[in-house]
């Protein structure tokens, strides 16, 4: 098996020019934030010995952990369904084929960009600072920035709407109300739904550590055990926010499966 | 004309009867966990001329003597995002192709990439950054480890669900040339997912970005620990300054990777 003709010249490829530049990058910054690889691995040695301290798991506060949880899973019920509410308002606006105007239109996009942009933990320490301690600021930072989350994810489903759709409603004469109504929410309801539980995943765990920062839920806990040293007893604050965060994934997988 | 004019397109004209069925069940969940939030009418009565108020304090003169040390801490949030993205992408690559059911070489294989991901995603980031924190003492290290795990689960998955969805005609025709499986994935699974590889970096790098200003919190690097420590001191000239920075240079990301997704994204469109 031969080849006779000659094989074309091979493209020319940047790859190992962006590789080394990108390697010499990581390397800047590791010196600038001053990381040596002996601290690391000495580092990584400390960890193992650290982690076999979670070994035996307390259990004996389980029904205050529960209780804890229970909240927790509040905080993140709350801030998705008040999320939810802003967002369906927000959205129309939002959407780029049905906003009523150029200016709510920017104004509705730089409205959920903002709220999108403060992370979440920062507007709870902001809510919690103005509002005093408790699960309240956490349920309103938590309902600000996946509203903006959700309003973008719905605006993008409106947009990908036929257009035929909005003409046919526009043909009989429907109002913007109306359009929204009849035409849009029907059109990207599974859609909607999806991403509704994804935020409301992503709200649970968020919802898990909101407590570092004073506005409730099961974090504060585990920061207090892990402060007092009580190893076996953040083991057992892990293992509880664990199986609550992947059994909700799970369901929430399993219900975006059975709707696409 | 009225709301009362309206028929809705069903066959007796009637709202469908899940529309307030889904309303009043959220009525009625949101009303039985009100308690364990502390809802209380008086306390969000009062939230409002609070928030107000507390919103004034931060139009105080900005502590302009702090820019310097912000800017240093604000590069520093910066530099652990990237340093932690990268970190993660060396893992997340061979894990991903792994998870990919097209590309496993076994199904065994497979299930243990698919699991391991997934358990990896399932703390939340903050809590790894505690545990880290804890262990390691506080500073950058321990941030971006955190940050790099967290993110070798998301990614991994990203890349496996990127893989799965290539064409199979030039795998096939590589095939059907002799290729072996890490030729098929090299020269046909590799090229064809890599604009969704290139869409998730940058939507992981924005996510990264937003956890590492706020991994300070827990006294593992970047610009969340002064924050912090302003927010106990109410020093206004502070918090709005680290909340105004935080604000732009996300923004800044955010707008940047729209850019580029859309760029790297429509290329993709044309190629086919």
């Amino acid at each position: 098996m031969s080849i006779d003709q000659a094989l074309p010249a091979k493209p020319r490829s940047w790859l190992p020019l962006w590789l080394s530049l990108l390697l010499a990058l990581l390397y800047v910054i590791a010196v600038d934030l001053e990381l040596d690889g002996e601290a690391l691995l000495y580092g990584l040695e400390d960890m193992a010995g650290y982690f076999a301290r979670f070994g035996s798991p307390d259990f004996s506060n389980l029904s205050s952990y529960l209780q804890l949880l229970a909240q927790t899973l509040a905080i993140a019920v709350w801030g998705s369904v008040l999320a939810l509410i802003a967002a369906v308002m927000i959205a129309p606006f939002a959407a780029i084929t049905i906003s009523p105007n150029a200016l709510t239109y920017r104004l509705a996009r730089e409205l959920l960009n903002f709220m999108r942009a403060m992370p979440d933990l920062l507007l709870a320490l902001l809510f919690v600072a103005a509002l005093g301690l408790g699960p309240m600021p956490g349920v309103l930072a938590l309902a600000v920035h996946t509203a903006g989350f959700l309003g973008k994810f719905f605006a993008e489903s409106m947009e990908r709407v036929p257009a035929g759709r909005y003409e046919a409603m526009a043909s009989v004469g429907a109002g913007f109300t109306q359009t929204l109504i009849f035409a849009v929410w029907p059109s990207m309801l599974r859609e909607a739904i999806g991403n509704t539980l994804y935020i409301f995943d992503r709200n649970v765990r968020m919802a898990a550590v909101l407590g570092l920062v004073g506005a409730g839920g099961i974090g504060l806990e585990l920061h207090d055990t892990l402060r007092l040293f009580r190893y076996d007893q953040s083991s057992a604050l892990i293992m509880v926010m664990l199986i609550t965060i992947i059994a909700i994934d799970q369901l929430s997988t399993w219900i975006r499966k059975k709707l696409t | 004309m009225t709301a009362m004019n309206w028929r809705w397109p069903t066959p007796d004209g009637r709202l469908p009867s899940a529309v307030p069925l889904a309303v009043i069940s959220a009525v009625l969940v949101l009303a039985a966990s009100a308690w364990l939030i502390e809802v209380s009418p008086v306390r969000l009565w009062q939230a409002g001329p609070r928030l107000i108020a507390f919103a004034g304090h931060l139009f105080t003169t900005p502590d302009w003597a702090y820019v310097p040390r912000l800017a240093e801490k604000m590069l520093e949030t910066i530099e652990m995002t990237v340093l932690a993205t990268f970190l993660a992408l060396l893992l997340a690559f061979p894990l991903g192709v792994l998870a990919a059911h097209n590309a496993s070489p076994h199904p065994i294989i497979f299930q243990m990439a698919r699991t391991l991901l997934s358990s990896i995603r399932a703390l939340p980031d903050m809590v790894v950054a505690l545990l880290f924190v804890s262990a390691l003492g506080l500073g950058a290290l321990p941030g971006i480890l955190a940050l790099a795990l967290v993110t070798v689960g998301f990614m991994g998955k990203f890349i496996a669900e990127a893989i799965e969805v290539v064409g199979t005609r030039s795998i096939e025709g590589l095939s059907a040339a002799g290729a072996g499986r890490w030729q098929r994935i090299q020269y046909a699974m590799l090229p064809q997912a890599m604009p969704d590889f290139i869409g998730s970096l940058l939507y992981i790098l924005d996510h990264n970005l937003r956890a590492a200003a706020v991994l300070g919190l827990v006294g593992a690097g970047g610009i969340g620990y002064d924050l912090v420590m302003a927010m106990r001191l109410f020093d206004y000239g502070r918090i709005s300054l680290i909340a105004l920075s935080i604000y732009i240079v996300v923004t800044l990301l955010d707008r940047m990777s729209a850019w580029l997704r859309g760029r790297v994204l429509g290329r993709r469109v044309n190629v086919h």
